[in-house]
Order: C-alpha cells, then structure tokens, then sequence
C-alpha cells in the first residue's frame, strides 16, 4: 500500500467524521435547549434527533479508533487500504440510510431502538423501520469486514499467543516482545468482531419477526440481552481502540521512551478482553426474569473489565509525566485529559453498575453523564489527539500553535462543565430520554439550558481545533 | 405384544393427562384495566353505589351464593385465614356479593355469621339486583344446574383499585403470596410480569409451566452463547491458517 494513499484514506476519514461529530453536538445541544424550554422541538422531532445524535456518536467514534489503529499498525504490520476505503463507502451510505430513516422518515425509537418498539404501533413511516435496520446492516458489514481484515494482519506477523503478549506472562524479556498497539487492537478487534456478530444474529431476529407476518415473535428479554451484548461491547471496545492510539503516540509526542508491554499489561488486557464481553448484564438488573447469578456477574465483570485496564493505563501515564519535563502539545494534552474523562466517567458507570446505587439511578440522567464523560471527554479526546498529530504528519509540522491554551481552556470548561449538569440532574432523579420535563422535576429545565451554554463552550473548542486539523489534513490530498 | 400394546395404551393415557394438567386458563387476565361495573348495591348499610366503596379504598369482590355447597364456604374462610395472617398495613375492604338472584341480605349475613369473617368491620356483604351486569364487567360466568339445584362456578377473587379499575383477579383457592400480590396490585404497587412462552416464540430465554411454578433455562440462552462460540471459533480458525501464512512469509524472505 502507498504511504500516498493510506493518508489521504486517512484526511477523509477525518474530514467525513469531524463533520458528522460537528453536526451531531449542535443536534445535542438542541436536544438541551428544548429540554430546558428555550427552543421548540416536536416529540418525535426530539427522538429522531436523540436517534440520529446517539448511533452516529457511536458509529464515528467506533470508526474513529479504527481509524487511528489502521494508520498505527502500519509501523508493525502491513495494511491494506483498501480495507479502510471499504468500510468508508459503507459508512457513509450507513449514514445516509440512517439520517433519511430518522428525519424522512421519522423513526425514533432510539439507537439501542428499545424492541419491540419499532415492530409494533408504528409512530412514523412503515418504510423507516426496515430502512433503519438495513442501515445498521450496512455499517455493521463495513466495520466487520475492516476488523476482521486487520486481525487478519495482525496474524500474518504474531501468531495468536504473541498477539496475546502471553510470553510477557512468563518471561521478563521474551524473543518476540508484542508492543502494546499490537496487544491492545487485537483485544479490542476481537470485541468488536464478537459484538458484531452479535448484531447479525440481532438484526437476523428482528427480520424474522419484522417479515413473518406475526408467525414468529422474538423473546424481549433475548433481545434486550442481545442489543446490550452488542451496545455496551462495542462503544467500550472502540474506547480501548482510542488507548491503543495513547499508548503508541504519547511517550513520543512527549519525548519521553516508548511503553512496552510487561506481565502486568499484557494480564490486564487480557482480563478486560474476558470481563467486558460479561459487563453489559448490569444494563438488565430491572429485569426482574433475568436470573440473580447473571446480575451479579454484571456487576462483578462491570469491575474486573474496567479496574485492570485503567489501573495500568492511568499508571503508565502518571509515570511518564510525573517529574519528567515533558514537551506538551495538543497532542499530548489531550491524551492527558481524555484520561482524565475516561476515568472519571468510568468511576460515574461503576457507580451506576452497583446494584444497590443502580437502584436510584437507573435511567436517570446519571447514565448520559458518564457516557458522555468517558466518551465526550475520553475517548473524543484520544482519537482528536490522534486527528491532530497525523493532520501534523501530513503537513510536516509539530508546531505548537498560538491558540492551544485557548482551545484546552474551553475543551475543559465546555466539557466537564457539559457533563456536570448531566450528573447533578441525574444525582437529582431527573430522568434520561424526556422531550419535555414535568413541573415536578424544577432543577431540570435550568440544568438543560446550563448543559446547552457548557456544550456550545465545548464545540467552540472542537470547531477550532477541526479548522487548524481541515487545513493540515488538506494537505494530504495535495501533496505527491 | 399385548404388554407392549397395553404399556404404550398407559403412556398415552398419562401424557395426554400430563398435557391437560399444564393446559393454562387465560381467564385471570380477562377485563383486567377494565372498569368494574357500577352496580347499585344493597348493604347492612343500605343501599350504595360500588364506586362509593371503591372511591374510599380499594376493595377485593368475592361472588358467592349463600345457598353453596361447593367452594364457597372454603373460599371465604382461607380468605379470611389470609388477610388475617398476612395482616397487611395496607388499607382495603371485603365487599362479598352474592351472584344468586334468589338470595336476600339476610341470607348473606346468616352466611357471615356462621363463618365468622366479619369481625374486625372489613368486610361487607351485598346483593344487586344488576347482578348480570357487575358478571360480565368482571368475566365471571356461574351456570345454574337445575340437577344438584347448584350454580357451576369458579372461586373468583376480583382486586379493585380506588379508581374501580379491576387490577388482578384470582380464580380457586389461593395462597398468601397470590393475595398479597392482589393487594399491591390494588394499590397500584408495581407487580413484575414477563409474558408466556407462546407457540410462535420459539427461542425464549425460559420455559415456565405454570402449573409447578418452575422455571427453566430454555433455547433463548443458547443464543446468547451463540456469538461466543462463533467468534472463538473464527479466531482459532484463522490463528491456525495464521501459521501457514506467516511460514509462507519467512520463506518468501528467506527466498
């Protein structure tokens, strides 16, 4: 593959998911404005938007990390481009199916679209159920396609153990030392592979049920599990895809030596790799039929997937910054403070995933909290570092720019002060998924109106950082 | 022959027994989040609207005949043994209303008395002359037998909630965990349901036989496994064509 054509794959993917991820906040910051009755949406206008915001998040920044890892692993392994464009044209004609399902069509039931919701009582066009999940077959394909393409090479070069870092379980210094890209994508490629095989048997079941005519009816409670086993799988596993992109780039961007792996790396990754696939029980503790065993796995798993990988991550990076003089660019400062969000909205989703708080805080606005937390201010943060520093490769400059301070500063404040609003709401009762809030729920409207201003801060600093990315990424496509 | 013929005769007889056995009757969840019929009543009080029962608390109906040599007298009385051993701290009231037309106020409290159920002023005993009416509203069906000179019927326990609406109903004789439910249920308690395998789900998570009350994993399960061990399998399948490609990769270098 050329070096030509790897980048300029890699600028469009930039470009197409910068856009998308632009647009979706101004959806979300609507969403808010209506919540806090400063702007006027219809009922189903606010759910098709609430539709559309959440599976193109989670779409773009799943794609993102793969995006991040397919031009990484180049250093390793051999990559073929075509692989990345493949899964770009599917993406994009995802996408577009999805948009014209939710805003032609109106389809609103949600990104994780709460069956049996869509099969019956339909609330919008009859065309928009099917087209919305023929446009998750087609992104589904493209993404399958793509990860299993790069295990694949990954497999070429390391053999399944070496890929596993096992040797670095038993021996100090192993012959065949596996670098912590190569552990941490092979990990999360295999979640996302299983989450999505997961979502073929899902969408298998809904078109059965959706073209029988009534001769066959899925078994909610499989299908919430289903839904939640490919949900929760692959927006944790795009997230480990974004530390991969961490753990090769940041000790460079900071002059510092490179991570390897070591016995205690690769044991956590490996753990991670068998709890989270168990985690997502904790999304099923109201249902009353699914059997106690299986929630408290849920909630056990929700703590083994998660401590290990943090604990050695957050380790890792407190080593290579504390008394070191580290050159600090955007790059690396925004691997500092997607850390900082990652565990911070991972401390909010253990709390969640606690039974005994899941209680009082389930399906309230907890839950948008620490997702956007770990994800707004996690894993956004590691791929636009990503963004950032390859947008700088392509240009041939490292330069600090004059702005950064600036677009830190309101990254910071637009962010966290974003998703603050969603905890003291949630810590508040206010429930999650609400066009308009009942009189009863008072704090609510003014804490909407406040995520709304924090939001707008937040994509002040995105729009700022995109236009110096745009002009750099630009170049990829000029230069011979 | 014949032992082998008789053998299969028994077993037929048995599982066509076994299979009657665990047939479900639907019938307490027919009219449920219906409205109960305002009938007028006629009381120890005088004569009263339900609703003006129901308007003050949430009320459990029983439908009985004083005339009943069947469920009835058993009915009232494990009735009673329940709300007196559950000695719930919610409030509600007993209304027992006789489906019999022939039957007057006079019988009914002859009935109470010598049952005994109406100690602490809970419950009240009635008679209607709609009585057609409140039967339907509730999907009660008693049939007269002009033989035994007896109506046909079920022990019915109909739970109402301070709306009139009727939130849970229990047919025969019931234990006290059913009626503790009815409680809740008429006091708009959140009760857990999950719905029954039907003959179109064919991959639900459990098999639940009503009749037992046990509960067992079932297909749906397996397909949550599913995914697993299509994903190991495909891994396991490419880590051993791995081997011949990276082999072929170190001869091509070698080379």
């Amino acid at each position: 593959m050329s070096a030509q054509s790897l980048k300029k794959t890699t600028a469009t993917w930039i470009i197409v998911i910068m856009t998308l991820f632009i647009t979706a906040i101004i959806f979300g910051i609507l969403m808010r404005l209506n919540q806090g009755n400063d702007y006027k949406m219809s009922s189903p206008g606010f759910y098709a938007t609430m539709t559309t915001h959440g599976l193109t998040m989670i779409a773009i920044w799943s794609v993102a990390g793969m995006v991040a890892i397919n031009y990484l692993l180049t250093r390793y392994i051999k990559v073929p481009n075509s692989l990345s464009v493949f899964a770009l044209v599917f993406t994009v004609i995802g996408a577009a199916m999805l948009w014209y399902a939710t805003f032609v069509g109106q389809f609103h039931a949600g990104w994780t679209f709460l069956y049996p919701l869509p099969l019956v009582k339909i609330a919008w066009a009859k065309w928009a159920t099917p087209l919305f999940f023929f446009s998750l077959v087609v992104l589904g394909v493209g993404w399958l396609v793509w990860s299993v393409g790069l295990l694949v090479q990954i497999l070429k070069k390391y053999s399944l153990k070496q890929a596993f870092a096992w040797q670095h379980l038993s021996k100090k210094e192993p012959e065949v030392k596996t670098p912590p890209l190569i552990l941490i994508s092979t990990v999360s490629l295999i979640g996302i592979i299983l989450s999505l095989i997961v979502a073929v048997i899902l969408l298998a079941l809904t078109f059965a049920e959706y073209y029988s005519g009534g001769a066959f009816v899925n078994d909610s409670l499989l299908m919430k599990n289903l839904i939640y086993f490919f949900g929760h799988t692959i927006a944790n596993e795009s997230l480990y895809l974004g530390l991969a992109a961490l753990y090769e780039l940041m000790p460079e961007v900071s002059s510092r030596p490179k991570f390897k792996t070591t016995w205690y790396v690769a044991l956590a990754w490996n753990c991670t790799m068998v709890f989270i696939l168990t985690a997502f029980f904790h999304h099923l503790y109201m249902d009353f039929v699914q059997p106690l065993g299986l929630q408290m796995v849920g909630q056990l798993a929700s703590y083994f997937a998660s401590l290990p990988a943090a604990g050695v991550t957050a380790f890792s990076v407190f080593v290579l910054v504390f008394r070191n003089h580290i050159k600090w660019s955007l790059t690396n400062v925004l691997f500092f403070i997607g850390i900082m969000g990652w565990l911070i909205g991972g401390v909010g989703a253990l709390i969640d995933a606690t039974i005994s708080n899941n209680v009082a805080l389930h399906n309230t606005l907890w839950v948008p909290a620490h997702f956007h937390t770990y994800n707004a201010m996690g894993n956004v943060l590691f791929c636009l570092a990503f963004f950032y520093w390859v947008a700088n490769e392509f240009s041939g400059s490292q330069t600090k720019t004059k702005a950064q301070q600036l677009k830190t500063a309101l990254l910071l404040i637009g962010g966290f002060g974003f998703v603050l609003m969603f905890y003291l709401a949630g810590a508040d009762s206010v429930p999650r998924r609400f066009s308009n809030y009942p009189a009863e729920f008072k704090s609510a409207p003014l804490m909407a109106t406040l995520g709304a201003v924090f939001a707008t801060i937040y994509l002040i600093a995105i729009l700022l950082i995109f236009i110096e990315i745009l002009r750099k990424c630009v170049k990829a496509f000029s230069a011979s | 022959m014949c032992k082998g013929l008789f053998s299969l005769l028994i077993l037929f007889l048995f599982y066509t027994n076994v299979q009657a056995q665990s047939e479900y009757n639907f019938s307490e969840e027919e009219n449920i989040n219906a409205k109960i019929a305002d009938v007028q009543l006629n009381t120890s009080d005088g004569g009263m609207m339900l609703s003006n029962l129901y308007n003050t608390s949430p009320i459990l109906v029983a439908l009985v005949f004083s005339r009943c040599t069947g469920i009835c007298s058993p009915f009232l009385l494990q009735l009673s043994d329940n709300i007196r051993t559950l000695n719930s701290k919610e409030k509600f009231k007993v209304l027992v209303v006789s489906f019999d037309p022939i039957d007057s106020l006079s019988d009914l409290e002859d009935m109470d008395n010598r049952l005994g159920l109406n100690k602490k002023g809970q419950w009240t005993f009635a008679t209607t002359k709609q009585i057609d009416a409140l039967n339907s509203s509730v999907g009660f069906r008693p049939i007269w037998d002009s033989l035994r000179k007896q109506f046909d019927h079920d022990a019915l326990l109909v739970g109402i909630n301070e709306n009139g609406y009727i939130a849970k109903k229990l047919t025969g004789l019931r234990g006290i965990s059913d009626l503790k439910m009815m409680i809740q249920s008429i006091h708009n308690e959140f009760i857990p349901s999950y719905p029954l395998p039907r003959k179109n789900n064919l991959l639900s998570c459990f098999t639940y036989d009503p009749a037992t009350g046990k509960r067992k994993p079932s297909i749906g399960l397996l397909i949550l496994v599913l995914p697993v061990v299509l994903t190991f399998g495909l891994i396991l399948w490419l880590a051993i064509r791995s081997k011949k490609w990276r082999r072929a990769t170190n001869n091509h270098l070698a080379d």
